[in-house]
């Protein structure tokens, strides 16, 4: 018989808001990265605000640990319910509750996909500026708790710049309208707080988002490089003259044979050993001149060849394969390691080229892509999760990546988020007293750690912060 | 094929193409409407991968239920980085899954019936319309509808069938209107004829105003697309074969086979694809795939071949009317399935008078799906909603479509909703205007 708990839920979202049976959970085990499994107990597709509230009550009452899922797009693991336990999809919220094009803000519900707000604001001559390279599939709800950024957010800023305002559900049901007023925040402000916290303090339902003008002008440049150093150097160059482009991006060969193979193919030389890719955005003469001012400097460092996208269309295609190139790698293996690492912009050329000697002596096929202009490394590793050598491998290489990037005043994370698959490197680049004071914040929003348990802060740290917090001494 | 090894129950080797993304998701009809991700691409796949490698049983009816429940509209490989043909897979995994699943008695009756006697022979396909246009006419279907239970509905949306004149074959000769600038031939299919009669005349008709002959090829009917799609592969292949002879016998004066003219985008993209389907048959592989190379769609033909003094025309005053504004609607086997979006614009761009508005969720399937709009008429129906949002909002007064399957859908669910839009294939648009002078 089922048990009374699930009765509840079942009353609460409905019949077709419950995923209760083992094969279909099969499908929620794991979100980008298969290397994690763990199949949920329940999966839970509520449609507003009040439902997620109630079904929180329920489980905070069971005491289940609880999982907030988007599109399951994400790269670290962070939808994963390692615990077991309740996977709340929000894929079913996903209406425009609110567009409004004067004060440029919309209201939206967590589980609408990114590139639907954009498309909604586009009749305003607006849009939504974080493009992760998954905006087509991933939820804003998502962004939010990984404080997602994108090609783009390095003229625009990642996901925290644009959120004004949230809806939270805490993990005993409390709805926490964070949403008002939509100027400065006064107080403590919880809403910065809580975008990047990975699912951790509760579950936003509803989002409040800065939506920004279009640019009157765009150019896409595209620079063919004989190596993966030059691209990197040009980078350099750009910021030492202080251009400000909009996007900064640079492929790898691997990458381009990957995407040139794919529906997204762009037109990148498969011959070539890195593309540059960059936006321009402004006026129609601060662009021109721009263009006019970045090419000689991108030439300088032997581009062999730079071309201006002729059409939208064209400049659409450009970026059409940058966002396709994770998916593209799985013509290259059936799984894809995705490193997320971030350096100082300085230490961009000798970190790219360190990580190929990793892999050649790992013996892996390692693809690189990044967000150069904001120093943000996707050094990809292409493996098949059924060879257990190679996985291991295939970890041992994420760490030294992970070391080389801490030793060279980096950050484990740029935009995916720690999740699951980066808890042990937290303690690597944190000290202790860093992350018992990041435990102590979450317990302020959730003292059981029932939401999204085993993620982004070692347990480790966690219960010591519990002992060391029940001995008086310590206190004094 | 081993029953016993799971790894032969899908295209195992093509899952592992799938690095689980997930840019599949928001193009997913079944995903968009239940939110659900086992209904999604990338979870049917994961379950295909989980039947291989033994973590889902391969007689699960939830799996089962999952294959079932996708309309197979392709648009997920559209968007696919990685290149998985989901198509392809989906015929595998009902393939085999026929062979597991456990139907009913009744069903198995009806499914053996449609597709190894019905559909394959013109005769009985034409009986079974009289039938069932004597049971319209009667008030008969109306009566015994009930009995049907759940697909009630979708049996009282189908088309009146129309009065015998207008289910005569194409002639076996069609001559060019003006001077003959090749010689084509053309699939007729196999309810083509009998329901939509006037779509295969207004495409030999246009072909004739283009320059070119139409010969028909006689008593074929069916091209084995339906069979594929619906876990039939021992029946695709077969008919294929038929086909491939039947067309194969058309040829023109100089003993080449002709190019074959396909007005139904889903048997056009299985037509295409007869190579791979027959690709271990040493016997067939080769001519296969030449055939599939003739295989052209209507719009892709007219496209490249009408001459440039072509001028369709819908200028005269009652023209303008009868179209007023025209959305073109993609038909998903010929968007997803055979890359054609372009050319049915580029035509209807060409028709003078006309004004040509695009639906915003063009792509997007509008349920009718072969037969699953007869299968699941429920899922059909809500599949359908937001297309119907999207036409109410282009504000089209006349719907054009490439393909038979959506012409009926889109009839049934705007008399459903109760619009005032014409629904036509744009063999039909184009012959009108071709007319028009």
């Amino acid at each position: 018989m089922e048990a009374a708990w699930i009765a509840e839920l079942r009353a609460v979202v409905g019949e077709r808001g419950i995923v209760d049976d083992a094969t279909r959970l099969f499908a929620y085990e794991a979100d980008g990265i298969v290397l994690l499994r763990q199949r949920p107990d329940l999966v839970l597709l509520p449609r507003t605000t009040d439902e997620v509230s109630r079904a929180l009550a329920i489980l905070h009452r069971e005491r289940i640990p609880i999982v907030a899922r988007g599109a399951g797009t994400g790269l670290s693991g962070g939808a994963t319910p390692v615990a077991g336990g309740v996977v709340l999809s929000l894929a079913r919220m996903r209406d425009v509750l609110e567009l409004d094009p004067v004060d440029r803000i919309a209201r939206v519900q967590a589980g609408l996909v990114n590139i639907d707000l954009s498309l909604a604001a586009a009749k305003h001559g607006l849009f939504y500026a974080p493009d992760p390279s998954s905006q087509q599939a991933c939820t804003l709800g998502g962004n939010v708790a990984e404080n997602s950024g994108g090609p783009h957010c390095f003229r625009h800023g990642a996901t925290t710049q644009h959120v004004l305002g949230l809806v939270l559900v805490l993990e005993d049901g409390t709805v926490l309208d964070l949403s008002e007023p939509r100027v400065d925040p006064l107080g403590l402000d919880l809403v910065g707080l809580f975008v990047g916290s990975e699912g951790m303090f509760g579950v936003a339902t509803e989002l409040t988002l800065k939506l920004t003008k279009k640019p009157a002008t765009v150019e896409t440049l595209l620079a063919i490089f004989e190596s993966l150093d030059a691209a990197c150097d040009a980078v350099s160059d750009l910021i030492r003259a202080r251009h400000e482009p909009s996007a900064i991006e640079i492929l790898d060969r691997l990458t381009i044979e990957a995407v040139e193979a794919s529906v997204y193919a762009a037109g990148y030389p498969k011959t070539a050993e890195a593309v540059l890719l960059v936006d321009v955005e402004g006026s129609e003469v601060e662009v021109e001149n721009s263009v006019r001012a970045i090419e000689p400097l991108i030439r300088a460092r032997g581009a062999i060849e730079v071309r201006v996208a002729k059409s939208d269309y064209e400049r659409k295609q450009l970026w059409a394969g940058r966002k396709g190139a994770f998916g593209a790698m799985g013509r290259i293996a059936p799984d894809l390691y995705v490193a997320d690492v971030c350096v100082p912009r300085t230490k961009l050329r000798e970190v790219v080229a360190h990580t190929t000697r990793i892999a050649r002596e790992k013996n892996l096929k390692l693809a690189t892509v990044f967000h150069a202009g904001d120093g943000n490394l996707h050094p990809n590793i292409a493996y098949d999760r059924r060879d257990a050598d190679e996985v291991r491998r295939v970890l041992e290489a994420g760490d030294e990546i992970m070391h080389l990037c801490i030793a060279a005043g980096g950050s484990l994370t740029g935009e995916h988020g720690v999740g699951l698959e980066k808890l042990p490197a937290m303690e690597w680049l944190f000290t202790r007293e860093d992350l018992a004071t990041m435990c102590r914040v979450r317990e302020a929003w959730d003292p059981d750690r029932r939401m999204n348990p085993g993620k982004l802060i070692p347990m480790r740290a966690c219960l010591e912060t519990k002992q060391a917090l029940a001995r008086p001494e310590h206190l004094t | 094929m081993n029953l016993a090894d799971p790894k032969s129950l899908v295209e195992y080797a093509a899952t592992l193409d799938c690095i689980h993304c997930g840019l599949c998701l928001r193009t997913c009809p079944t995903f968009q409407l239940t939110g659900n991700e086992a209904s999604s691409p990338r979870g049917r796949i994961y379950l295909m991968r989980g039947v291989a490698e033994g973590e889902v049983a391969g007689d699960d009816p939830v799996y089962h239920e999952e294959l079932e429940f996708c309309l197979v509209c392709r648009h997920c490989e559209s968007v696919c980085p990685a290149g998985v043909r989901f198509g392809e897979m989906m015929e595998i995994a009902r393939d085999r899954s026929a062979h597991t699943a456990k139907r009913p008695l009744l069903e198995t009756l009806a499914r053996r019936i449609g597709f190894d006697v019905v559909l394959p022979n013109r005769a009985l396909m034409r009986l079974a319309m009289s039938l069932l246009g004597f049971a319209q006419r009667s008030g008969v279907l109306a009566r015994v509808a009930p009995l049907f239970g759940a697909r009630k509905d979708a049996l009282l949306a189908l088309p009146a069938v129309p009065p015998t004149s207008e289910r005569e074959p194409l002639g076996l000769r069609s001559p060019a209107r003006v001077l003959e600038r090749g010689e084509v031939t053309v699939l007729e299919g196999c309810v083509m004829p009998e329901l939509f009669g006037r779509v295969n005349r207004a495409t030999v008709e246009t072909l004739g105003a283009i320059g070119f002959t139409t010969r028909a090829c006689g008593t074929h009917a069916c091209c084995g697309a339906l069979h594929a799609h619906n876990g039939e592969l021992e029946g695709a292949r077969s008919l294929a074969k038929t086909t491939i002879a039947a067309f194969d016998g058309v040829a023109d004066q100089g003993g080449e086979p002709l190019p074959i003219i396909v007005n139904s985008a889903g048997c056009g993209a299985h037509m295409k694809e007869y190579g791979r389907l027959l690709a271990d048959d040493p016997a067939w592989r080769e001519r296969a795939s030449a055939f599939s190379a003739r295989v052209h769609d209507f719009s892709e033909f007219v496209a490249a071949h009408a001459p440039p003094d072509w001028k369709p025309s819908v200028d005269a005053s009652d023209g303008a009317r009868a179209f007023g504004r025209v959305a073109y609607d993609d038909p998903c086997h010929l968007c997803h399935g055979q890359q054609i979006r372009k050319q049915p614009r580029e035509l209807l761009a060409r028709v003078a008078g006309l004004e040509c508005v695009e639906l915003a969720n063009a792509e997007q399937c509008c349920g009718s799906a072969g037969i699953y709009s007869m299968l699941r008429p429920a899922d059909s129906n809500a599949v359908f909603e937001p297309k119907l949002a999207a036409l109410d909002e282009s504000r089209a007064d006349t719907l054009v479509t490439a393909n038979p399957g959506c012409q009926m859908q889109w009839q049934s669910g705007i008399e459903r909703a109760g619009r005032n839009v014409r629904v036509v294939h744009l063999a039909e648009l184009l012959a009108e205007a071709s007319r028009a002078k």
